[in-house]
């Protein structure tokens, strides 16, 4: 395996050879620590994934200090509060990159943010991890720099219409989505991919979240005689309303979407827990328990470590501190592998990398590649069944 | 040109160093901003770049908020529309792509339409409406940028405009907006320092002050908000492309609030407050990253504070030559001989005249069919009992009230009823039972206000400081500083004018009202507050101003002034004349005696 | 279809008027337009989540605490921000002064209660359907509303005296009349109303940090649509938002029904600057 690597390293001979000859000055660097720079919306809305995130990413800088660091060299973190607002994201990078001299970043997920700070890392040529979803941030000629270690937009809106067409079997297809930017792209996107694959999108959508009553969509919704209601949502206000309705109009329909409709305020939200059955969040088969309660060996091995490093996992995702852990520790194995922390080798070492086990998930990147999570790993789960921020499988997949 | 002699250029040096100590502040801070890349590493250059672009918008802003008065909360909104417009011309999505240098001056004029259009409420609403509409509008701007997908690029947004090199590095683009910075600070300051600037703060201070002397309030602001618009629309364009890539998120209410309160803090009608101010909040998040949750809030406690405690804002603690004491013992010498070298000697001339002028407010009479006649060259007394309509009648003939019956005229032409700016352009002038002044300008400016209709420059030649506008300047302020002459109040000519008594705003008033060199002046109650030496004084001035030919009007309670001065005097009583004729007649008038003159 | 529409639409009318009504009560002692009034709407929703249950206080103790918390919002309001300012009315600084007490406001229910909408107590468990409490809820509060404070205005001494002082400041106070304390009690009257609004309207939109600026905006229509410090002006014309707000959101969806409801608020306020019930303005000179 180890020496697999090392020949394909040798392969990329161009990257690698540049980063053996750029080392500035060997000694030196073999002491200072490695810096990683975290753009993370700590607070305002939309915050709650980051939070989660960055409870991985602090854990697995931790255990990787406690272990004795990167060949002796400590990790550093940086982590900047964005608060999901572009102007002080681009700030931060600059900041990152040209005050705190950082060898690699992580995130940022909100995607006015990420979308901002790319061409910025780009220019710098700073090796970037992130997990937003935004299908164009994934541009090798552009941004050679930036890797995905989380799903696109068209992956969850791949498993999404699987789901729908192949394991629901519905025909009729309602799209919903809320005001923000986010909602009108993805209902945009998701309706065009529905109509591609044949089905029959017969309602949709942008609705403001704030509007007290969903009564009239989910009523025209009915009456064009919708199978399943696709939401593309991050207001769970909106999503709790939604299912409200639906039970009062006595309709089964089920909802699919996005990962919010899983979201735990919901439960407070519903009139009654009924009302958030048959509600299809976007999961993924790494954090979803079977039937037995079980989740895949490596996840239970997981959850248990992080139950002794007391890291809280009931108010949040497991997926996301798993991602935050892998995006660490795909920073501190390219330093490890490459033996620098030099931008250029930490690309050329990402580049090389082929169904890398992480917790999530295994990433494969290639210099023509950066998105490395595989679609086959994102599920639907049972949105009500959360249990230390995992969730059962939903009914259908084997 | 070739008549050119020493004189002026000795006067423009003069002014230069003048000037010297307002200019170098500004040359501070912007051989700062050129040592600032040498000294520090590109983060500071993208947050200086940062500052000179919220500059580039405040600086517009700043006339509308801190100079017109108008609380535009939501200016967002254009930065917003001018970021949109230069990304889509730029990327071509609805035409051909125009080259970046093109598309900025193009979202300029977009945002200077629209900056109008959100404005109009200001024109006719008070002023929490105007704030409400500018909130209204920054809602709207960021849903359209979502819907209008196509355009737009909804969510997901669009990619901001790359200038071409030498611009398309951190420090050539830093460089750039530098200078966009420096333009709009001088273009501002041109306009701030010139009539139009004047106006603006008579019209925030004074309203109807500024309307005795001609100045248009919806012509001055659709002037400003033309020109903040197209501002902060250029602006969102070099935003746009600071930030390399634009979504609806990225303009949120927190940035209206950070331009909006950059002012206040700045202070009002001062251009250094401000762009200290625009400078400091930029910076104040990035040094302060710990209290980034919490930003929002401090602004808020931030502006709370200015409002209570240092109304002023910087501005006013760098006015260190306003908090020398004044001669607490000066007194108002005016020097009425001088007003032969101002004022043009009149003769003849038209008469104004009232007829029949009534006018009620709900129940009550105010004026019931009154006859007035005003003769040039002549002192017109108008007196009465409190509540007998004398201010009224003033108030009809400056246009304030529309008389319900009866018609005015002047000479051969009728004066219109209501439309108070067009009296000073009919040679009316006036002052006020409480002085209406600007306390936060110098008693020079106030004075200047008063000559607004003279200019000759317009809004743009201004804006550009082109020779005509450095012309009206030197007329109206070698004019103004006469006149303070002639009123006794020269030595006081840079001194803000809410440090003043009284008395001497009443003169200023009157130094006001004369730079329009009026052929009729209304006086309501100059005498009013002031010593007996110095309604002695004003006696003599007032009798001066009449004998160049100006008919005065005056409304006074001191029946000796009024015997001792004028030619006519009318008397009236709930709204009717009483008795009209000379001081020797109404003096000996038995009604009149036995009701005001304690006979 | 229609049902609903006129459900939902009279239910946040009626949230509209209550906080328009906050709005005139504030100003009709002080002369001052308060951006406190959303967000003691917002607080009333809030508050009330807050005490029933996240602290498990029976509904009615967790009412009665509601609104005393903002009727005493609305006398810090009345001491930082607007008594200081009251002395130079004609320059608008309470816009910045309310606005400043508005944005704190909302920045510590924010970063305290959360950004995201939580549930609000289901009240009396009744209806369905159209008829659910959450539509006629806000109804019924904003019509026993209005008929308390008529009550108030017409029948009580306290409430002559505010009418007395709406009408003239200058009068009221020569006839001795304590102008500065009732000054107080009508922001505090305010606070009640707000918290009113925001706990009748709390199953319909949430205890949620944004209704506050929500709110602001479109609480204030009804006023510029009413006429200012006119509440029969104010009530019509929530209800009349209300419903156009649902009714553009029905036919032109989401997104452009925000658009509508400003569009119709200028083209109003350049129309009938008074609003559609006003009287004209004071005289200036």
């Amino acid at each position: 395996m180890a020496i697999s690597r090392r020949d394909v390293l040798l392969g990329s001979a161009g990257a690698a050879g540049t980063a053996a000859f750029s080392f500035p000055v060997p000694a030196i660097a073999q002491s200072e620590p490695v810096k990683v720079g975290c753009l993370a919306a700590m607070t305002g809305p939309s915050s709650a994934p980051t939070i989660g995130f960055n409870r991985g990413v602090t854990f697995a800088v931790e255990a990787i200090n406690a272990a004795g660091g990167i060949k002796g060299r400590k990790l550093e973190l940086f982590i900047r509060d964005t608060q999901g607002d572009p102007t002080k994201a681009v700030n931060a990078t600059q900041e990152l990159i040209s005050q705190a001299k950082v060898h690699a970043i992580w995130g940022p997920l909100n995607s006015g943010e990420a979308l901002a700070t790319t061409p910025i890392m780009a220019r710098a040529k700073m090796p970037d991890i992130h997990p937003c979803v935004v299908e164009s941030l994934i541009d090798t000629t552009k941004f050679p720099n930036a890797f995905r270690m989380a799903p696109s937009n068209s992956q969850w809106d791949d498993a999404v219409r699987n789901y729908c067409l192949n394991i629901l079997k519905a025909k009729k297809i309602a799209v919903i989505g809320d005001t923000t930017g986010y909602g009108v792209t993805a209902v945009g996107a998701s309706v065009a991919a529905f109509k591609k694959d044949g089905a029959d999108v017969v309602y949709q959508a942008n609705v403001d979240s704030t509007q007290p009553d969903m009564t009239p969509d989910m009523l025209r919704a009915k009456n064009a005689g919708a199978e399943a209601i696709v939401v593309w949502s991050v207001s769970t206000g909106m999503e709790a309303r939604m299912f409200n309705v639906r039970a009062v109009m006595n309709w089964d329909v089920p909802f699919v979407g996005h990962p919010s409709m899983s979201s735990g305020e919901i439960a407070g939200l519903v009139e009654k827990p009924a009302n958030w059955k048959k509600v299809y969040a976007i999961g993924y088969k790494s954090c979803s328990y079977d039937a037995a309660g079980k989740l895949p060996p490596k996840s239970e091995d997981l959850v248990a470590r992080l139950a002794k490093a007391n890291v809280v996992m009931n108010d949040t995702l497991l997926w996301w501190i798993a991602g935050g852990i892998d995006a660490i520790e795909l920073i501190a194995k390219a330093v490890a592998e490459s033996g620098s922390t030099d931008s250029a080798a930490i690309i050329a070492y990402w580049n090389t990398l082929s169904k890398y086990p992480g917790y999530f998930g295994n990433y494969s990147f290639s210099p023509t590649q950066h998105n490395g999570y595989p679609t086959e790993e994102i599920v639907m789960s049972e949105a009500s069944t959360a249990k230390n921020g995992t969730f059962a499988l939903a009914p259908g997949y084997t | 040109m070739t008549t050119v002699t020493a004189a002026p250029a000795h006067h423009d040096s003069g002014t230069f160093r003048a000037a010297l100590p307002h200019i170098a502040p500004f040359l501070g801070i912007l051989v700062l901003a050129v040592i600032l890349p040498f000294v520090s590493n590109d983060y500071w250059v993208l947050i200086g770049t940062r500052a000179a672009i919220y500059w580039v918008l405040v600086s517009g802003l700043n006339l509308v908020v801190g100079f017109a008065g108008h609380l535009a909360i939501g200016y967002v909104a254009l930065l917003t529309l001018g970021a949109y417009t230069t990304s889509v011309l730029v990327a071509g999505n609805v035409m051909p792509p125009v080259p970046v240098f093109a598309a900025l001056p193009i979202a300029g004029a977009v945002g200077a339409v629209f900056g109008v259009i959100v404005g109009l409420p200001a024109l006719r609403l008070r002023t929490f409406y105007f704030a409400m509409s500018t909130l209204g509008f920054a809602t709207i701007v960021t849903q359209i940028a979502l819907a209008w997908q196509s355009v737009t690029g909804g969510g997901i947004g669009i990619v901001g405009p790359e200038f071409p090199a030498p611009f398309n590095t951190a420090w050539g683009f830093y460089f750039l907006c530098i200078c966009f910075g420096v333009v709009t600070t001088w273009m501002s300051a041109n306009i701030a320092r010139s009539r139009f600037g004047r106006a603006l703060i008579a019209v925030r201070d004074a309203e109807v002050a500024a309307e005795a002397t001609g100045i248009s309030k919806p012509k001055m602001l659709i002037a400003i908000f033309l020109f903040a618009g197209a501002l902060a629309a250029i602006a969102g364009g070099l935003f746009a492309t600071l930030q390399t890539y634009i979504t609806p998120d990225a303009f949120t209410f927190d940035l209206s609030v950070l331009f909006f309160i950059a002012i206040l803090i700045g202070g009002r009608g001062s251009i250094l407050g401000p762009m200290l101010g625009t400078i400091i909040l930029t910076i104040l998040p990035e040094i302060a990253a710990p209290l980034a949750a919490w930003s929002t809030f401090l602004y808020a406690v931030l502006l709370l504070l200015i409002v209570l405690v240092m109304p002023g804002g910087i501005a006013a603690l760098l006015d260190f030559r306003n908090r020398r004491p004044l001669a607490s013992n000066r007194a108002i010498v005016p020097r009425p001989a001088a007003l032969a070298d101002i004022v043009r000697k009149r003769t003849g001339g038209s008469h104004l005249k009232l007829r029949g002028i009534a006018l009620s407010f709900g129940n009550v009479r105010a004026i019931d069919g009154l006859d007035l006649d005003v003769a040039p060259g002549e002192i017109h007394g108008l007196i009465g009992p409190n509540g007998s309509g004398k201010t009224t009648t003033l108030n009809v003939i400056s246009g304030y009230y529309a008389a319900e019956a009866g018609s005015m005229t002047l000479g051969d032409d009728a004066l219109p009823p209501g439309e108070p700016t067009l009296r000073a352009h009919r040679g009316i002038a006036r002052t006020f039972q409480t002085p209406r002044v600007i306390g936060e300008a110098s008693v020079l400016q106030n004075v200047m206000i008063g000559g607004s209709i003279e200019g000759r420059a317009s809004f743009v030649e201004s804006m550009l400081a082109l020779p005509r506008n450095a012309w009206d300047e030197r007329m109206l302020a070698a004019k103004a500083r006469a006149l303070l002459g002639v009123v006794g109040l020269e030595s006081l000519a840079e001194v803000r004018t809410d440090r003043l008594q009284h008395s001497e705003l009443r003169f200023i008033e009157i130094a006001r009202a004369l730079m329009l060199d009026p052929d009729f002046l209304l006086l309501d109650e100059p005498a009013a507050g002031l010593s007996n030496d110095e309604i002695e004084r004003l006696a003599v001035l007032i009798k001066a101003i009449c004998a160049r030919g100006t008919g005065v009007l005056l409304v006074e309670h001191h029946a000796d002034l009024i015997f001792d001065i004028c030619h006519q005097v009318t008397v009236l009583n709930l709204g009717r004349t009483l008795a009209a004729g000379t001081p020797a007649e109404i003096r000996v008038h038995k009604e009149v005696v036995s009701a005001y003159l304690g006979g | 279809m229609l049902a609903s529409i006129i459900a939902s639409g009279l239910a946040a009318g009626a949230i509209y008027a209550l906080v328009g009504v906050t709005y005139n009560t504030m100003f009709s002692t002080s002369r001052v337009m308060s951006f406190t009034a959303g967000q003691l709407a917002m607080l009333g929703g809030v508050f009330g989540s807050l005490f029933t249950l996240k602290l498990g206080l029976p509904i009615v103790v967790g009412f009665l605490l509601t609104l005393v918390c903002c009727a005493i919002i609305g006398i810090i309001t009345e001491f930082v921000a607007v008594r200081p300012v009251l002395k130079s009315l004609d320059q608008h600084l309470y816009v910045l002064s309310t606005l400043a007490v508005a944005l704190m406001i909302q920045q510590v229910s924010a970063i305290k209660w959360g950004t995201e909408p939580q549930p609000f107590p289901r009240l009396f468990g009744i209806g369905s359907g159209v008829w659910d409490e959450k539509f006629w809820l806000p109804v019924v509060a904003c019509a026993i509303t209005i008929v308390a404070l008529e009550y108030l205005y017409r029948r009580t001494l306290v409430g002559r005296a505010f009418v007395a002082i709406a009408e003239d400041n200058f009068a009221a106070r020569a006839l001795g009349l304590p102008e500065r304390n009732l000054r107080v009690a009508s922001y505090a009257l305010a606070g009640v109303i707000g918290g009113v609004a925001g706990y009748s309207g709390g199953e319909l939109m949430l205890a949620f940090f944004a209704n506050g600026a929500l709110l602001n905006f479109y609480g204030f229509v009804p006023v510029a649509l009413g006429g200012l410090g006119n509440n029969r002006g104010a009530i019509v014309g929530g209800l009349a938002l209300g419903l156009f707000q649902q009714a553009a959101n029905f036919l032109v969806g989401g997104i452009f029904s925000s658009v509508a409801v400003f569009t119709l608020f200028i083209v109003v306020l350049l129309a009938a600057p008074q609003g559609l019930f006003g009287s004209s303005t004071a005289r200036r000179v």
